[in-house]
């Protein structure tokens, strides 16, 4: 029997269970004011590859350029976003920042409980329980111009329509977002209205999965797409639109992706549509730090460097490249204005 | 000893602590500040931590009774979760349809309601199993995917979603609320801090009651013998004139009410509307660690609950102030499970007398989680 091992580790592990409760004694404080920044991730994690991952590049940032003491907790269900919040705001934190819209209504209660703490929010505001805006004075909102990201991969799409470069030339090209709700229709917009810029007689698909999460239901729209002809299909749906990248794949059209670099999600992967979290956080820390915090929102687009594309598995052909170059250029000078609405 | 199990667990956490270079002492101390709010070092509040482990413990407590009264009927009920969310569900649809009532009234709908939501739930996986041999652990898995997939067809799109895209549902009205034990107020300063900061609510009193309740029924009641008796040998308590089809049934009824009670506090105490965190909500099945720690006792269910609530509130502790991923929470708890499952806790029962007298209702032959193999190979009741 090997009760007797058993109860020598039981001894081991009380000797353990004292020596902990007298140590932990850490810590002792600085003379000069070093800001404190709290990241609380949504149930996705830091190793998301998308928003709570840039949150955290934003933060590592922040973190080597300016005093900075930065602190992230992972929640690890939905029950966890009032008590991270909470333990930062408790503990005096100069800035909180609530990384995606699942912790809206979080944000919002915790904000009203303190009212001397300043919080940031990532594509959300702070809530009550019908979804409503708080407006607290001590809530700031980092918003994106999703249009402006969806356009510059518009402007891929229907250059390689227009220039034969795409890989069946039908000019048709599609759009498969999850939810019908505004921050997917704004990529979408924006990528309908630069693509028709671009080619006038593209036809632009757009489907819905109802869904962000399973790809399967994703990968049903972008196969029915295909077999319209389209091939090159923007995904627009989160976790789902993983579908439409693979499906992409398998009938050898291009794709692009979103929200973050998605370049290694599938080879059929030319470009993606980026929202610059991490200069989004950056730029919120970087505004606390210099006593500039502002309540209400604070909108990211290409003309800030918080919007924008990457080129992926793609050899981008010169001529492009300056058309995407002066596309831009236009959108930063205000001379053109990609459009929040999908255009008919 | 279950004991045994959990100090196992902490010392093969702290080695692997110590493997990746990380220091054992901080992280347990963070987990001890943050679950029991003692010996805090950077400014945590005591009262806070305290009150976010009892929110963590009411669920696991009545989840925990909802798992370990079938066991004593030689019932493994993996489907607390699915009976929780049906709780959750009803409570929500009821205290959203009426929001209007007052309290009096509309508080025990939607807590009865709760628990009738529940009780059918696992009630379908009783009478599958009394009739057809149907086994448990199977059917209740299978509702657990039926009750989350609902719940996402509900607010996701469905009739209790509050607008579109939003993913949760409208509030229930303010009757169907329990009160949290201080006033939700942000201006009255207590402990130092806001009121509406500490999230514990009246619910505590609920799984206390639940857990006394559960102990009454078990060793109190005819009914709880002929748990027991069918627990023990289906063969005898049928020769003893015991129904053992009746008494499935009915404890899976009872099990599922106390797990669509945990549902519907979890509502009414502290979400108020159904959101996309029921998703992955993890509850009933942390339950069923809570139930084999507490070796099936009520007070030992207690202590499981207890030291669950206060993992769970210790592991976002750790993170921020020990640097250490609050992952090794998980690796902690399904530790403990481990240990309890490979049999250390049968082993040094044997061993030690004191053990055998801690716990005189279980057949020491027959620990926790060998009553699931030795229930497989029972043939279907009633086909005999």
């Amino acid at each position: 029997m090997g009760h007797k091992r058993l109860r020598f580790l039981g001894v081991v592990a009380a000797a353990m269970v004292f020596t902990l409760a007298c140590g932990g004694t850490t810590g002792g404080g600085t003379p000069t004011k070093t800001y404190k920044i709290g990241l609380v991730t949504d149930i996705g994690g830091l190793n998301d590859k998308s928003f709570n991952h840039l949150a955290d590049v934003g933060l590592e940032k922040a973190k080597t350029d300016f005093k900075i003491q930065a602190d992230v907790k992972e929640s690890k269900s939905g029950d966890d976003y009032v008590p991270n919040l909470t333990d930062f705001a408790t503990k005096n934190y100069d800035l909180v920042i609530g990384v995606g819209f699942l912790m809206q209504e979080a944000v919002g209660t915790v904000s009203g409980q303190f009212p001397n703490i300043h919080f940031a929010i990532i594509d959300g505001a702070g809530t009550d329980s019908k979804g409503t805006d708080l407006k607290h004075s001590n809530v700031q909102s980092l918003f994106f111009k999703e249009q402006d990201a969806g356009a510059m991969v518009g402007v891929i799409a229907g250059w390689l329509e227009k220039n034969g470069k795409a890989k069946k030339n039908k000019h048709v090209v599609g759009a498969v977002g999850g939810i019908s709700i505004p921050p997917v229709n704004h990529y979408i917009a924006g990528y309908k209205w630069a693509a028709k810029m671009e080619d006038p007689s593209i036809q632009v698909l757009v489907g819905y999965s109802n869904n962000f999460t399973d790809p399967a239901k994703c990968a049903g729209v972008a196969t029915s797409q295909i077999n319209q002809g389209a091939d090159v299909l923007f995904q627009v749906a989160g976790g789902c639109g993983l579908g439409v990248l693979q499906s992409a794949g398998k009938a050898s059209v291009y794709s692009i992706g979103v929200d973050a670099d998605q370049k290694d999600a599938d080879p059929s992967v030319i470009a993606s549509a980026l929202k610059k979290v991490d200069v989004a956080t950056y730029t919120a820390i970087k505004n606390v730090v210099n006593n500039q915090f502002q309540a209400g929102a604070l909108t990211f687009e290409i003309k800030n460097g918080g919007a924008g594309y990457s080129v992926d598995n793609l050899d981008l052909p010169a001529e492009l490249k300056a058309e995407l170059d002066k596309i831009e250029g236009q959108i930063k000078s205000g001379a053109l204005t990609p459009p929040a609405d999908i255009p008919a | 000893m279950p004991v045994g199990s959990v100090l196992f667990a902490f010392v093969i956490g702290a080695l692997i602590c110590v493997v990746t270079g990380a220091n054992p002492i901080a992280a347990y101390a963070g987990l001890v500040c943050g679950g029991l709010g003692i010996g805090c070092t950077q400014g945590e509040n005591p009262a806070l931590q305290i009150s976010n482990t009892i929110v963590f413990f009411i669920p696991l407590v009545t989840t925990g009774v909802a798992v370990a009264l079938p066991f004593r009927a030689g019932l493994f009920n993996i489907g607390a979760e699915g009976q929780l969310l049906a709780g959750s569900v009803a409570c929500c649809a009821i205290g959203i349809k009426f929001a209007d009532l007052p309290a009096p009234i509309l508080l025990p709908m939607v807590l009865v309601g709760g628990m009738a939501a529940g009780a059918i739930w696992a009630g379908i996986a009783g009478v599958l199993k009394a009739t057809v041999g149907a086994h448990e652990v199977v059917t209740t898995i299978m509702l657990n995917y039926v009750a989350q997939w609902l719940v996402r067809f509900l607010i996701v799109g469905g009739p209790l979603e509050l607008a579109p895209g939003t993913s949760k549902s409208h509030p229930i009205g303010a009757g169907a609320q329990l009160p949290t034990l201080l006033p939700a107020d942000n201006s009255v300063i207590i402990f130092g801090l806001p009121a509406s900061v500490f999230r514990v609510h009246s619910g505590l009193f609920i799984a206390v009651v639940a857990a006394a309740v559960f102990a009454f029924l078990l060793w109190r009641t005819a009914f709880g013998y002929e748990i027991r008796a069918v627990g023990q040998s289906q063969k005898a308590a049928r020769y003893a004139g015991v129904s053992v089809r009746r008494t499935i049934v009915l404890t899976m009824l009872i099990a599922g009410a106390f797990s669509g009670l945990a549902g519907a506090v979890q509502i009414a105490g502290v979400d108020h509307n159904l959101t996309d965190k029921f998703f992955n909500d993890t509850t009933g099945f942390d339950a069923i660690a809570v139930a084999l720690l507490g070796l099936g006792s009520a007070v030992g269910i207690v202590l499981a609950a207890l030291l669950f609530g206060a993992l769970h509130t210790g592991g976002a502790i750790m993170q921020s102030d020990a640097g250490i991923s609050s992952n090794l929470v998980l690796v902690l708890q399904a530790l403990i499970l481990f240990s309890i499952a490979a049999n250390f806790v049968g082993a040094i029962r044997r061993g030690l007398p004191f053990g055998r007298r801690a716990s005189p209702e279980l057949p020491t032959e027959l620990p926790p989680a060998a009553g699931l193999m030795t229930e497989a190979a029972v043939p279907p009741p009633g086909k005999t």
